[in-house]
């Protein structure tokens, strides 16, 4: 079991922290602060959800699911340690793996949505087909893999930063990333003709 | 040019660049539920604490409302001294029905009485 409190998240002792302050503010009943918090921190914890998983429900409910352990754990929170937003990145790609872990023992074709159905131009169905192959692929790395090379290329946080969250040195998030790009590679490998780069 | 067999760091990286730029956008709808759920979980404020009372000007007799107050209750206590010692006409009748009878008890001669205010 994680200890969602314990780990990582090393921020130098004065940094600003916002959202920190607005959860300090939240855990003694400020009225207005569960609002800012949530304008704060919602879209962007929903857009790293949404291009890991590639699915809006299951990105709601991993939404929905980091905030709520934010919630629980703000009476305890402190600012000047880690940073609220090094905390919600880490639970947030934590519990998108855990989405994908399950998708892999299901099955890829069993889980796999079926295209949005929509008629939309052929760009705009590819991307999408695209997209959703990334989190299909990307279920089948290690999750360490997967979480390093998520940060880092689709949150396009730096070494440091993904250590931080991760809780290892910017120099194991350097090889995390490197190995879990070929891995992907490899798994993509095979669908390239589908996702229309023949034309490169 | 590049081998079918392989996704290369181009391809890869395209598809990352796809990823990022689906934009995807919470609703309103669920953010509204997020701030529900969080307002439902947040701890009450604690209440505030009772002010401190202001501090009264002299004490007690502050309380009282200082000297010109008093010069009323001493008014009053001396009416209500004289009504108990010289009851009003119509007083006793009253009494007498309330308690059932009267009795008459004479304190002070009334020349004295005088003499006890102006001491």
């Amino acid at each position: 079991m994680r200890d969602e409190r314990a780990e990582g998240g090393m921020m130098a002792a004065g940094s600003d922290d916002p959202e920190g302050r607005l959860l300090v503010a939240y855990a003694a009943g400020d009225p207005v602060a569960a609002r800012q918090l949530v304008a704060a921190l919602g879209p962007r914890a929903f857009g790293q959800a949404m291009r890991m998983l590639s699915d809006r429900a299951e990105a709601e409910d991993v939404v929905q699911e980091a905030l709520v352990r934010l919630w629980r754990i703000a009476p305890e929170w402190r600012t000047g340690e880690a940073r609220v937003s090094t905390w919600l990145y880490r639970v947030t790609a934590n519990l998108c793996t855990d989405r994908l872990r399950r998708r892999r023992s299901v099955g890829l074709d069993a889980v796999d949505e079926p295209p949005d159905p929509t008629p939309g131009p052929a760009a705009a169905m590819q991307e999408a087909s695209r997209t959703q192959a990334l989190s299909d692929a990307l279920a089948q790395l290690p999750e360490r893999q997967a979480q390093a090379v998520t940060l880092r290329h689709l949150e396009g946080l730096s070494n440091p930063e993904i250590g931080a969250v991760m809780g290892i040195s910017a120099e194991a998030v350097e090889s995390l990333t490197a190995r879990g790009k070929r891995a992907l590679a490899a798994i993509l490998a095979g669908r390239r003709a589908e996702l229309g780069y023949d034309d490169d | 040019m590049t081998d079918p067999r392989d996704m290369d760091e181009a391809g890869l990286d395209a598809l990352f660049a796809a990823a990022r730029g689906a934009a995807a956008r919470p609703s309103d709808d669920f953010l509204a539920r997020l701030v529900a759920t969080a307002e439902a979980m947040q701890p009450a404020a604690p209440a505030p604490a009772p002010a401190a009372p202001a501090p009264r000007r002299g004490g007690w007799l502050g309380f009282l409302g200082g000297w010109p107050a008093l010069g009323g209750m001493a008014a009053a206590t001396v009416a209500g001294f004289w009504i108990g010692v010289a009851p009003p006409a119509g007083l006793t009748t009253l009494a007498a029905e309330w308690t059932g009878q009267t009795v008459d008890v004479g304190l002070y001669g009334e020349d004295d009485l005088l003499a006890l205010l102006e001491g």
